[in-house]
């Protein structure tokens, strides 16, 4: 599902990616871990072209990307619908409430008419346990709330790859903990999906898959038993 | 006692007004009561008399000679030192006589404050004998109408039907005689369009934008060679007077001007200034006929002047409405349109939107309504005012709106964008769902207070013939001579209207600072 080939990225002379090389098989989870400065959502973001990189390949979700991709907008929408990204700030649009949050994208990119979005939306925020609160505005809402929310609109366009970047850390425990089991429910369902995170619970509950970042090489990867269990 | 103090909080603003009127009312009439006119012994002891013209109106009265390096030049130049002289010698002393700029329409507003007297083709009427001491007549004019060399217009008989394009277009010095003259005349079928300027009512005749325009027979005969392609329809008509204005309160220096003109006729002087600047036709023997054979007009009481002025008020008020309500709408859409591109545009778009935002925003608005309105005839775009008015204004605004949205803009955190860009959007969708809307939320109390302002900077389009709430104020005042009075009605009638604005403004800055 995802194939990382030798991707390079230097950013103000310094390198943020070396030489890495990345494979995520279909209903697979995988976890980057690493210190911080070690390129983890810098190779994030280079997944759905958010960011550029200097050579090597990235084959996503039947997408191919190269150097330059992120410069040629019209090739990104097809890509971006089927790749969904949560960000550590959950960035949902303040002027919509939690359900249009969720209706805008099917709506706008896709044309899906509104009584259809309103359903779909409608019973994703309550997969993610937010039934209730379809009206209210995410100012009003809590931290993690909001995340649970965010993750609700990323599936609204049925992405095939779901990117987390850094989902539980700006939440504090208790928060964190309603972000993680909606995570975990996601991989038991067998959604493809990278997760960026420093978050040992989540990372231990969540991924199958480790890869470990240092200084934008690949320190380490292997089963998360055999990476954490050490 | 308790409602009572619960109400107060509700009328307070609205008591603040009043006070805030009362304020202006009495600085007014203070400005008025208090300044004293120079009187003959001032003038004298000055060795100098000021004289206020506008050279805006240009010769044979006052204008700036291009062949002397723009100095003044012109009859009323000339006779101006003549008066100054005269009075000099019979008082065995030297007078000088200086000029002071001011604009026509309010010329006799200047009297008492930064001027002696008026001399500036400024015609003797019953209202001016009412207002101000207006000395004898020194020039005898007559109304001549003027059209483009190819029109079929013969005389004025012929504005008594309409023509092709409907009621005839005639342009005229507003507050002049020919004013006064074309829109009291019966059964013309003419729509009078008053200018600041006497020679922007010849530019538009040439431009084709005017069908005529009516001027003084000396100003006409003065112009011919310039502009070639018009030509006078008819004879002369409505003949009158041109008179030097002084105030009420200097009965002895009206009487000095008089004695000099009367001088100036007796041994010839005047003659021959008249036979220099080519304007002694025979109808100058008039003048050795009274100013007194016209009597002052009567004085109106308060309520008669409110009664017959307050219609009008109202419809030029709406005038102001209009024009606001139709261009700010469109300088939001186009300033809107800037920020954004200058932005997200593509790079070579942007140092042309930079241009254009430091152009716009570095020149006077009323230079933009000028050059819309005088200089496009000029290349094939004649607009209506009103038009040129709501485009002149938009375009002005736009380029402070773009600086406000460009704010709003930079302050939707960049993660905004991302999030929509990462759901599929392409910049567009994302710009105009997600990151415009929200900038446009927090624009909204300075772009609301950029509405008031330009509600009030409507009246700078009356440079461009539009008849919005301060011209009519201004016309109105010099022909009732009710200036303070009218003045605070107009106040009012601009604070009413922009009151609603202001509380809206207020609204939504309390609706932003109650959000978290």
């Amino acid at each position: 599902m995802i194939s990382v080939r030798s991707v390079r990225k230097l950013r103000g002379g310094v390198t943020a990616l070396a030489d890495v090389d990345l494979e995520v098989r279909e209903g697979q989870v995988t976890a980057i871990v690493g210190p911080s400065g070690g390129g983890k959502s810098t190779l994030l973001r280079c997944l759905n072209a958010l960011e550029p990189f200097d050579s090597g390949e990235i084959r996503i979700a039947g997408h191919v990307l190269s150097p330059g991709t992120a410069r040629r907008a019209g090739d990104l929408v097809g890509l971006r619908r089927d790749v969904g990204m949560v960000f550590q700030q959950f960035n949902l649009f303040p002027h919509l409430s939690a359900i249009e949050n969720v209706m805008l994208a099917p709506r706008v990119v896709l044309g899906r008419p509104r009584a259809d979005a309103a359903e779909l939306a409608a019973s994703l925020l309550s997969r993610v346990g937010m039934r209730g609160f379809e009206s209210a505005r995410p100012a009003t809402l809590s931290g993690g709330q909001q995340q649970r929310v965010a993750i609700a609109r990323a599936l609204a366009m049925g992405p095939r790859v779901m990117l987390f970047d850094e989902p539980t850390s700006a939440l504090d425990p208790a928060m964190s903990r309603e972000v993680v089991e909606v995570i975990v429910e996601l991989a038991g369902s067998g959604q493809t999906m990278v997760v960026v995170s420093h978050d040992h619970a989540l990372v231990a509950r969540a991924a199958g898959h480790v890869v470990e970042l240092e200084a934008g090489r690949v320190s380490r990867q292997g089963p998360v038993a055999e990476i954490l269990g050490r | 006692m308790e409602g009572a103090a619960g109400r107060e909080p509700g009328t307070t603003p609205r008591k603040r007004v009043v006070i805030a009127l009362a304020f202006a009312v009495a600085i007014a009439l203070g400005f008025v009561s208090c300044s004293e006119s120079a009187e003959l012994d001032a003038v004298i002891a000055r060795g100098e008399i000021v004289w206020a013209a506008d050279q805006e109106g240009g010769g044979p009265h006052v204008y700036p000679d291009p062949e002397r390096g723009g100095r003044l030049a012109g009859f009323e130049v000339e006779l101006a030192e003549l008066l100054a002289d005269e009075i000099g010698r019979k008082h065995g002393c030297t007078v000088r006589a200086r000029f002071q700029q001011g604009q026509w329409d309010r010329l006799p507003l200047l009297l008492g404050r930064s001027a002696d007297c008026v001399i500036n083709g400024i015609e003797l009427t019953p209202e001016r004998r009412r207002d101000y001491r207006c000395s004898r007549a020194y020039y005898a004019y007559a109304l001549q109408l003027i059209v483009g060399r190819d029109s079929s217009i013969r005389s004025l008989d012929d504005l008594a039907r309409p023509g092709p394009r409907g009621d005839w277009k005639v342009g005229v010095l507003t507050g002049s005689a020919a004013e006064i003259a074309i829109r009291g005349r019966q059964g013309l079928a003419v729509e009078c369009i008053g200018y600041d300027g006497t020679i922007d009512a010849m530019e538009q005749v040439a431009g084709r934008v005017l069908d005529a325009t009516v001027q003084d027979d000396c100003i006409a005969t003065f112009y011919a060679d310039r502009f070639a392609g018009l030509r006078p329809a008819g004879r002369p008509f409505d003949g009158g007077f041109y008179t030097i204005l002084t105030a009420r309160d200097t009965p002895r220096l009206s009487e000095a001007i008089d004695e000099a003109i009367s001088a100036l006729l007796s041994d010839g002087r005047l003659k021959r200034l008249y036979d220099r600047w080519d304007m002694a036709g025979r109808q100058q023997e008039l003048l050795l006929r009274s100013a007194g054979e016209i009597p002052p007009a009567p004085r109106s009481t308060l309520a008669e002047v409110i009664a017959s002025t307050l219609p009008m008020l109202l419809k030029s008020a709406g005038m102001t409405v209009l024009l606001s309500c139709l261009s700010m709408p469109l300088a939001i859409a186009i300033g809107l349109s800037i920020a954004v591109g200058r932005l997200y545009g593509p790079a070579w778009l942007r140092p042309g939107l930079v241009l254009f935002v430091e152009l716009v925003r570095g020149t006077p608005l009323m230079l933009q309504l000028y050059a819309i309105f005088f200089l496009l005839p000029k290349v094939g775009l004649a607009l209506p005012a009103i038009v040129a008015a709501v485009a002149g204004l938009a375009i002005n605004y736009s380029a402070y709106e773009s600086e406000i949205y460009r704010a709003g803009l930079k302050a939707v955190p960049g993660g905004q964008l991302e999030a929509a860009l990462s759901l599929g959007m392409t910049k567009w969708q994302a710009l105009s769902r997600v990151v415009v809307p929200q900038a446009v939320r927090l624009v909204l109390p300075p772009v609301t207070s950029d509405f008031i302002a330009l509600f009030k900077d409507t009246s700078v389009c009356s440079v461009i013939t539009v008849m919005e709430l301060t011209k009519r104020y201004s016309v109105l005042a010099l022909t009732t001579g009710r200036i303070v009075e009218l003045a605070a009605i107009t106040a009012m009638l601009y604070l009413l209207m922009s009151w609603p604005l202001s509380i809206l403004s207020r609204r939504f800055e309390h609706g932003r600072e109650a959000q978290p």
